[in-house]
């Protein structure tokens, strides 16, 4: 597959349980060696894009094409590009990690045993015991170990560190650094903790409501949005502020710290020097940028 | 609002209560409805609703068991002591319904009938408390409900029914200072203070069994504390077989996943050996009390399919990534249910065999003036697990995430079944012949692909969650 060709494309796909819509007209084309944050609050139709993209859930409108086929067609062989961890970690309950690993890496050829052995000891996942007998972290450890066993192409994580202590989640994180610096790997990560989610990736998509409200490369989103915090030197700031595009605004005594939209940098600075004040321009925070796009 | 009147809200707030409401109304009225229809004196028909306390009390006092098991009401002011109150609560008033009917027995005074309700109601309560102190010791209480049935039955066999009637008719007097008495105990047992604190956060699924995110996660945390007894369930020779035969195959290979499909399908059942061996010794057992029931014996031949599809994992319906597409988990799931009815079909087969050896040993019992022989059950329906087969798995694919309509759908074709079976038994026997045996069966597994094919091609394929 051509390097500028997508890898998943959806086109006006459309989804509905009932009379909730769960997709709505989503349009989407994820390019091999991104890094995408799936971002959303719970409901906005994370997981059922995520599930539509490898033909779990089959869409009512729309086509969504992965790795050049159609989902709800894919074979072995596009599913063994593809690793997935889902939020519920279902496993087999009754085997042992050791038997899982076994019975999952029977179905890839490309099964790295060097790297499962490692993910094991970096994990410190204890192999004889039962799956049903682990804790939540503990056996979203094992769904993250057997879904990137395999060196996927295309790895799909699905709130994955949602059920890791923070001890767990660090280490996560860390994998997924190591993950994307070696190799040239397409990861969608889907997660409400976006202070997590913000150190990994680089292109960010805000869903609401079944709805996309934003597909934006990441250092592209932080140069749409500044913050810019102004205090007044000697007297008083004015009762207007000279920045266009102003998102926000919190004021108080002899400072205010103003969010801008599509403004930037060089156009702040200029405006800025008009005011006898003390200003500093900062990258506003994901979590930020996210509240501003969803509200 | 007192804790009492909050906690007595739950009686309509649960939805699964109002199916015991209507199994409790319907086995209420046709207590009333015999008692109406002869209120005979001695003969045990007052004694309805007082052995239908039992069940109550079972099955209320699961209610604030819930309660206790959710780690916040611990904390919540009064419900400790909300416990007796609600049981209590719950009890009395049932009893005094119970009690009442006594209003038309026969032949009794004034003075006479006061004492005879009071002795009624005395002995409804005291079946209740006996009902709920059952469920506060036993862990899987509601299970009891299924031996009531059976428990009736010899009940009345040995006329048990008439001494009851008759120990609160004639002896008021011993009843009630005995109901009183068993009553203030209960309280007292019932007002433990470290009852709250011992169920604490205990998994307990109560009226929430058809919730299989519940259920699930009772099973794993039970799971967790009995890692010693299971870890002998796993066997490497096991493993070893499948992953052998998945091996043989190519990657891509169909073959492969049907193996695949069948180890994660079927292994459970082949390393749980023990339990299986249980099971055929009392399927064996049943078979040879089952002979003596003659044409009610074919009641195994419907339900024994439906608890092994039941307990099937099949590999449709799963968010474990393998790298099986949708085609894949057609053909698994064809091969696990192939290798399912074939097992049934042996099962049935040793049943059937087993029961025409047994005819020849086991004797003919005559008890009480009634004579048992005993009928081995008939090779003609051997057909019929084949038949309820395709219909199981097709419930079961339809209602996947929803195992109380599985569950209630088979029980109530298998009711119907058996009953038509028995009462027209002579008729069907007429109609039933090779060609419409063969016709049934095709039509019921041609009825099973074309859904197995729309569900694993149409349908979403997301496992749990």
């Amino acid at each position: 597959m051509n390097n500028k060709e997508p890898i998943v494309q959806m086109r006006k796909v459309r989804k509905s349980f009932g009379k909730i819509k769960a997709l709505d007209d989503i349009n989407l084309q994820i390019y091999p060696g991104r890094i995408i944050g799936l971002l959303g609050a719970n409901g906005a139709g994370k997981s059922t894009l995520l599930r539509n993209i490898i033909g779990l859930y089959l869409q009512d409108e729309g086509e969504c094409i992965t790795f050049g086929s159609d989902a709800k067609k894919l074979g072995p062989k596009e599913l063994a590009q593809i690793g997935y961890v889902h939020q519920e970690g279902e496993l087999l309950d009754w085997m042992t990690v050791r038997q899982l690993i076994s019975y999952v890496s029977a179905y890839y050829q490309s099964w790295n045993r060097e790297l499962e052995e490692k993910y094991i000891e970096d994990f410190e996942i204890s192999t004889k015991v039962l799956v049903g007998s682990l804790s939540p972290g503990q056996r979203q450890r094992v769904a993250i170990l057997l879904a990137i066993g395999f060196e996927p192409e295309l790895l799909i994580l699905d709130e994955p560190a949602a059920a890791l202590d923070p001890l767990a989640r660090a280490q996560f994180l860390d994998l997924l650094l190591r993950i994307i610096q070696t190799e040239n790997r397409t990861i969608i990560i889907s997660s409400h903790i976006l202070s997590d989610v913000e150190k990994v990736i680089d292109h960010a998509v805000i869903m609401k409501e079944g709805r996309i409200l934003l597909d934006s490369s990441f250092d592209e989103l932080r140069e749409r949005f500044s913050q810019i915090r102004i205090s007044a030197l000697s007297k008083e700031l004015p009762e207007e502020l000279p920045f266009e595009n102003v998102v926000h605004c919190k004021r108080s005594d002899g400072q205010a710290i103003l969010t801008v939209k599509d403004c930037p940098r060089e156009i702040i600075q200029e405006q800025a020097k008009s005011l006898d004040c003390w200003v500093e321009i900062e990258t506003l925070p994901l979590e930020e940028i996210y509240k501003i796009v969803v509200s | 609002m007192s804790v009492l009147t909050v906690n007595l809200k739950h009686l309509y707030q649960r939805r699964g209560l109002w199916l015991v409401y209507v199994i409790v109304v319907l086995f209420a009225l046709a207590g009333i409805a015999v008692l109406f229809k002869g209120p005979e004196v001695g003969k045990g028909r007052f004694v309805g609703l007082i052995v239908l306390a039992f069940v109550v009390g079972l099955l209320f006092a699961v209610l604030p068991i819930e309660v206790l098991s959710k780690p916040f009401s611990y904390c919540l002011p009064g419900h400790r002591k909300m416990v007796r109150k609600f049981v209590f609560c719950v009890g009395i008033v049932f009893n005094i319904f119970g009690s009442l009917l006594f209003f038309v027995y026969p032949s009794l005074n004034a003075g006479q009938l006061i004492l005879v309700i009071c002795s009624a109601f005395f002995a409804g309560l005291i079946s209740y408390l006996i009902g709920g102190a059952l469920a506060f010791t036993a862990r899987n209480s509601v299970a009891f409900i299924g031996f009531l049935p059976l428990i009736i039955v010899a009940g009345g066999f040995f006329d048990l029914h008439t001494v009851l009637e008759r120990v609160i008719v004639e002896n008021p007097l011993v009843i009630i200072p005995v109901g009183i008495l068993s009553s203030c105990v209960v309280w007292v047992w019932l007002g433990d203070e470290g009852r709250a604190r011992r169920y604490c956060n205990v998994p307990w699924a109560g009226f929430d069994a058809w919730n299989p995110a519940k259920m699930k996660k009772i099973s794993r945390i039970r799971m967790a504390g009995k890692w010693d007894k299971l870890k002998k369930y796993t066997s490497p020779r096991v493993e070893r077989f499948f992953l052998g035969r998945m091996n043989r195959y190519d990657y891509v290979s169909a073959g492969r996943y049907i193996w695949g499909a069948l180890y994660a399908a079927s292994v459970v059942l082949v390393l749980q050996w023990k339990g299986i061996l249980s099971f055929v010794i009392i399927l064996i057992l049943m078979s040879s009390f089952l002979g003596y029931m003659g044409a009610g014996a074919i009641f195994v031949f419907f339900f024994m399919p439906a608890i092994i599809v039941m307990n099937m994992r099949l590999p449709v319906h799963s968010s474990m990534m393998i790298s099986g597409g949708r085609r894949e988990r057609f053909a698994g799931t064809i091969t696990a249910v192939a290798v399912a009815t074939v097992v049934i079909s042996v099962l049935v087969a040793v049943m059937t065999a087993l029961s025409m050896l047994l005819e020849i040993v086991i004797p003919e019992i005559t008890f009480r003036g009634v004579n048992f022989i005993y009928h081995a059950i008939s090779v003609k329906h051997l057909f019929i697990p084949l038949l309820i087969t395709p219909f199981a798995f097709v419930v079961r694919l339809i209602f996947y995430r929803k195992p109380i309509y599985v569950i209630s759908l088979l029980m109530f074709v298998i009711y119907l079944m058996t009953v038509t079976g028995i009462v027209w038994y002579k008729h069907l026997g007429a109609m039933i012949n090779l060609i419409s045996i063969i016709a049934l069966l095709v039509l019921g597994w041609g009825t099973f692909l074309l859904v197995l094919r729309y569900v694993c091609m149409k349908r979403s394929l997301a496992g749990d969650g």
